[in-house]
């Protein structure tokens, strides 16, 4: 008894273990199908699938079903930068990336460029720079922009989680929205109009869209294309 | 004792200092084949801990996981339940000192084996909840010093303890062989708790 006590300890940890790891797999498919559901077009449905068990989604629409063409993979990081106040997605699909950097108040960034080979080079307004590499569920690196300096490492995150910009002209005046939605549902979001920022207002992740001055504009997921 | 006092033919025994205390009894020096024995746990202990971290790189982070009922979110499960390994662990270690006769002026009750296989069993059972959280949505990390203070110390705990877990359940091993097991499986544990419990504890305050 005493020789065999703690193989048996092991074993039941062992036995624990997996029995978490089969939970976890159940609920990561379950969240897929149900935000592929909740994803307006799909566009950011086909996010990084990792399917490890075999079974086939038994709710997901036909649309929302996993699509066998990695090469158009699309990816969306989103998290919050060193030291808080910033909060940091960056969507990339074929090569291109789109950044967006903002604190939901004043500051932000939209900055576009290339990811390739797990580097991420972009640029945007104002000699705002991003550089990083990206890859195994994270994306890493430092950003320039409004005159500050940030070093960020962000996670992968799911529809509806991920870049939203929005732009219309509201009453003559030109409106661009950009929300980050992370992966807990957090949204954090600035609205430019006319060339001057101020905080969001919130973003329905179910319809996309949001209400400027009583006018009800749409927001599209930014897949890291163009903008 | 008076060969304390004569001139040492060998170099490499002599004292460094003289003590006043009597001078322990040396232990035998241990056969080769009871070094041997711990070759298996240790060569399987390694294995574990490259294991876990390997997973951790590899396995795309899936940012969810299964939560438990009473808390607010992920992370406060995990801390609280590190927090009770924690608590098993220093059970562990006095239970421990208490069996090998360290506590002076106690002596191990005939329970002390029992208090110390079950705070054991406990702690490893309330540990891998946590590790398969971590491991599964957040997996080994090297963003900032905590974070990889953290992952490799888990890759260690969990090594470190299923080499303790074979050596135990080997005969004719070290006598040194579980004290210092024992006492890396529970250093491991603390450097856990410091670099994830008690920094949570003390950014986002007391939380359930």
């Amino acid at each position: 008894m005493r020789h065999k006590g703690p193989i048996f300890t092991l074993l039941a940890g062992l036995a624990l273990a997996a029995v978490l790891m089969v939970l976890n797999l159940t609920a990561t498919n379950r969240n897929r199908n149900n935000g592929d559901n909740a994803a307006n077009a799909g566009a950011n449905a086909t996010a990084t699938t990792t399917s490890e068990l075999g079974t086939a989604p038994t709710t997901a629409p036909a649309t929302a079903a996993p699509t066998k063409a990695p090469p158009a993979a699309q990816v969306t990081y989103a998290g919050r930068g060193s030291g808080g106040g910033a909060t940091i997605a960056i969507a990339i699909k074929d090569g291109k990336a789109v950044a967006y950097l903002c604190d939901g108040n004043r500051a932000e960034a939209w900055l576009q460029g290339t990811a390739s080979n797990g580097e991420l080079k972009l640029a945007g307004s104002g000699n705002a720079t991003l550089m990083g590499s990206y890859g195994n569920g994270v994306a890493a690196g430092a950003i320039s922009a409004t005159g500050k300096k940030w070093t960020f490492a962000v996670g992968t995150v799911k529809a509806p989680s991920g870049l939203y910009r929005a732009a219309a002209n509201v009453r003559n005046a030109r409106i661009v929205g950009g929300w980050i939605v992370l992966a807990n549902g957090e949204q954090v979001g600035v609205l430019n109009v006319a060339g001057e920022e101020q905080p969001a207002p919130p973003l329905n992740t179910a319809t996309n869209t949001t209400t400027v001055d009583g006018t009800v504009i749409t927001a599209n997921p930014v897949d890291g294309t163009g903008l | 004792m008076s060969s304390d006092f004569e001139p040492p033919t060998d170099p490499a025994y002599r004292p460094v200092a003289p003590s006043t205390a009597p001078a322990a009894p040396t232990a035998p020096t241990p056969a080769l084949s009871a070094n041997a024995t711990l070759l298996v746990p240790l060569l399987v202990g390694g294995v574990v801990a490259v294991a876990v971290g390997v997973y951790g790189r590899l396995h795309e982070p899936s940012h969810i996981a299964v939560s438990l009922a009473g808390f607010s979110g992920p992370l406060t499960v995990k801390v609280w339940l590190t927090t009770g390994v924690l608590l098993f662990a220093l059970v562990q270690l006095v239970s421990a000192l208490m069996m090998y006769g360290k506590i002076p002026g106690v002596a191990a009750p005939s329970w002390t084996g029992t208090l110390h296989r079950w705070s054991g069993r406990s702690a490893f059972l309330l540990a891998v909840p946590v590790a398969i959280h971590c491991l599964y949505a957040v997996g080994l990390q090297f963003d900032e010093p905590r974070v990889i203070v953290h992952s490799l110390l888990g890759c260690f705990f969990f090594g470190a303890f299923t080499a303790k877990m074979l050596v135990l359940s080997k005969k004719g091993t070290p006598a040194w062989a579980l004290p210092l097991l024992g006492g890396l499986v529970f250093t491991a544990l603390v450097g856990l708790w410091l670099s994830a419990s008690l920094w949570f504890f003390a950014t986002q305050g007391i939380k359930f």
